[in-house]
């Protein structure tokens, strides 16, 4: 049997090749794909995830979410993902495409109750529309396996000294969510930004003969020029982290902990905050947090997906 | 191991403290420094509510100095609150008299009448070479004295402080002791653009005195081994059972850097305090990855040779007998 899988993305580089691989795994299916003001506004995270239909040619049910956090401003990360957050590479819809009108947290509640708890949902991007669909209808909790999510940092942050880009943008929800009573698993930048894309691999991604290898190697490039330019060996495939985990959890290592998001001051905002360092323990434990992975095991088997397709 | 540019010398200090076991070690090297190489030379020893509260911490500053043997030094009381904060207290830590283990000695020494704040002022007024101030509980006392006398900024060469940690606490997952009990304090110290040396839980944490350490001790045979190995042990029991392989020598990290900076890892961050929020008050944010372009304000320890601090903090013992 298959696991019955949603996405919500905010598509994005790495959200792209990481609905890449997800399209790929055999152990999946992918029932919907949401899309959330992220990395750059929502109607590029919209329109570039349905244009991966085009890549894939498929014709999974894309739906429009939250145009903003839930209070905050939005903030966006244009330097690496580009003006249109897919790195500038601009592919055209499905011919015949079917849109979807429903907004994506009552797209997600209605699958959840479909498949009768059976559902995991993968977010790799601000957790907006899951915060919303948890407020809007609480009983979602039960009719969810886990969420798998790339979100936080135990230690160093990207976007300031102490937070990830994800939980950054939108605290709140990022809260909300880590206190929904979900199993949690949380793929943070301490497993992320060793899950890498060598110029290499990029290379043989291009070299490897199908449309998907090429539109890769294409996406990666501004995101490439960004990581090299602050001394990085590679191009962080943070996204990719919990599809594969989904897959392969044995190329990872995590420990169950208690997480809590900041949300009360400028200073720590969006910064998780994890009992993993230290004496004091939480009461709870409501994330398994990923830490380390094989990084030649991941590339290769996230290689190994986009060749496929 | 060495990354950093500090060499030992010798300074005038000022030991700031909330004695505990392990500020009251700190003050054991200190004290055996002063005898010996003379790079600590201390003008002053004040207290500050912390691990206990003011009088008990105040107490036995008073009992520690009777043991060390300091007759000559000023000791004078400080802070009984943090500056805007309810005080907190580590009794689980330290015991109920914030120096639980073995009997010591009834003060013989007696307090100076006037505050810690007072007696630092004098301190530093009366000194041609700038005062390195080392600070091993809440940074209360440190911060009023800026509070008060600004015109003395110049004359702190730097404040050598056991608090915080980069990226994670120990009284709460984001916050460490020193830290939380006064962040308002804290705040105010790492803004003041005087030179820090921090020594936060990642140096802290590792540096351990094991079991066989305080064997090694115990067989110095002189009055104060006699009672710092017991202190050890101790200190070692509340630890262990956290899941410690020794006693976590948090406050002496604190003297032994300005000793011998050689044995330890020391990096240069822009590092804030967040005195706010709903879990990370108390937290020392450092800019590990120069995420703000910030000039840095603190050298923060992260690491160190662990058998030469042991070597060393074991060799002060000795200079007692």
């Amino acid at each position: 049997m298959k696991y019955p899988v949603w996405m919500d993305v905010d598509t994005g580089t790495d959200d792209a090749v990481a609905i890449l691989a997800l399209h790929k795994l055999d152990c999946t299916e992918i029932i919907g794909i949401s899309t959330v003001c992220g990395n750059s506004g929502l109607e590029n995270s919209y329109r570039n995830t349905r244009s991966l239909n085009t890549v894939c040619r498929s014709s999974y049910p894309v739906y429009r979410g939250a145009d903003k956090p839930l209070v905050r401003e939005p903030f966006h990360a244009l330097a690496v993902h580009g003006k249109n957050g897919l790195g500038d590479i601009i592919v055209p819809l499905p011919e015949n495409e079917t849109e979807y009108h429903e907004a994506a947290w009552e797209a997600l509640y209605k699958a959840a109750r479909e498949y009768k708890g059976k559902l995991k949902l993968i977010a790799t991007g601000p957790l907006t529309n899951i915060a919303i669909a948890f407020t809007e209808y609480p009983d979602l909790k039960e009719y969810l396996d886990t969420i798998l999510i790339m979100g936080g940092a135990t230690r160093e942050g990207n976007v300031t000294p102490c937070a990830e880009f994800n939980f950054y943008a939108d605290p709140e929800a990022a809260s909300i969510v880590l206190k929904s009573g979900v199993p949690i698993v949380l793929c943070p930048l301490d497993v992320t930004e060793k899950a890498l894309l060598s110029p290499e691999d990029m290379e043989e991604l291009r070299a490897c003969g199908n449309d998907a290898g090429k539109f890769v190697f294409d996406i990666l490039q501004k995101p490439w020029s960004f990581h090299k330019s602050i001394g990085n060996k590679g191009v962080q495939m943070h996204d990719s982290c919990p599809v594969l985990y989904l897959a392969y959890p044995e190329i990872f290592e995590g420990e169950e902990a208690g997480v809590v998001v900041e949300t009360k001051s400028p200073l720590t905002r969006g910064k998780s905050v994890t009992d993993l360092y230290s004496d004091k323990q939480f009461e709870f434990k409501n994330a398994l947090v990923v830490l380390d992975v094989d990084r030649k095991a991941f590339s290769e088997k996230l290689k190994e997906l986009i060749k496929g397709i | 191991m060495t990354t950093h540019d500090l060499k030992a010398s010798p300074v005038p200090m000022i030991l700031d403290g909330d004695p505990g076991h392990d500020d009251a070690i700190a003050w054991v090297l200190a004290e055996a420094s002063r005898r010996t190489d003379k790079i600590c030379d201390i003008r002053a020893i004040t207290t500050v509510g912390g691990n206990v509260s003011l009088d008990k911490t105040t107490y036995n500053a008073l009992r520690i100095c009777t043991l060390l043997g300091i007759k000559d030094i000023p000791i004078a009381k400080g802070a009984e609150h943090p500056l805007t904060a309810d005080l907190m207290n580590a009794p689980s830590v330290h015991g109920e008299s914030g120096l639980d283990g073995p009997a010591l000695p009834e003060p013989e020494v007696t307090l100076e009448d006037k505050s810690a704040v007072q007696l630092m002022t004098e301190v530093l007024k009366g000194s041609e070479e700038p005062v390195t101030i080392v600070s091993t509980g809440p940074l209360t006392n440190t911060a009023a004295l800026l509070l008060s006398h600004p015109e003395l900024k110049e004359k702190i060469g730097q404040i050598s402080l056991m608090g915080g940690g980069i990226g994670f606490g120990n009284w709460t997952p984001a916050a460490e002791f020193n830290i939380l009990v006064d962040p308002e304090a804290a705040d105010f110290v790492f803004r003041s653009g005087i030179p820090i040396i921090m020594s936060g839980l990642d140096v802290t944490e590792r540096a351990l005195m094991y079991p066989e350490d305080f064997e090694e001790i115990k067989k110095i045979g002189n009055p104060v081994s006699d009672i710092v190995w017991q202190w050890l042990e101790f200190f070692y029991k509340f630890h262990c059972e956290l899941g410690y392989a020794g006693a976590p020598m948090h406050d002496p990290c604190a003297v032994m850097v300005l000793l011998h900076p050689e044995i330890f890892t020391i990096k240069d961050y822009y590092v804030e305090i967040e005195t706010g929020g709903e879990y990370c008050r108390g937290a020392t944010i450092g800019d590990v990855r120069n995420v703000k372009n910030m000039k840095p304000n603190a050298r923060c320890v992260l690491d160190l040779d662990r058998e030469q601090f042991a070597k060393y903090l074991i060799d002060a013992v000795k200079v007692y007998s």
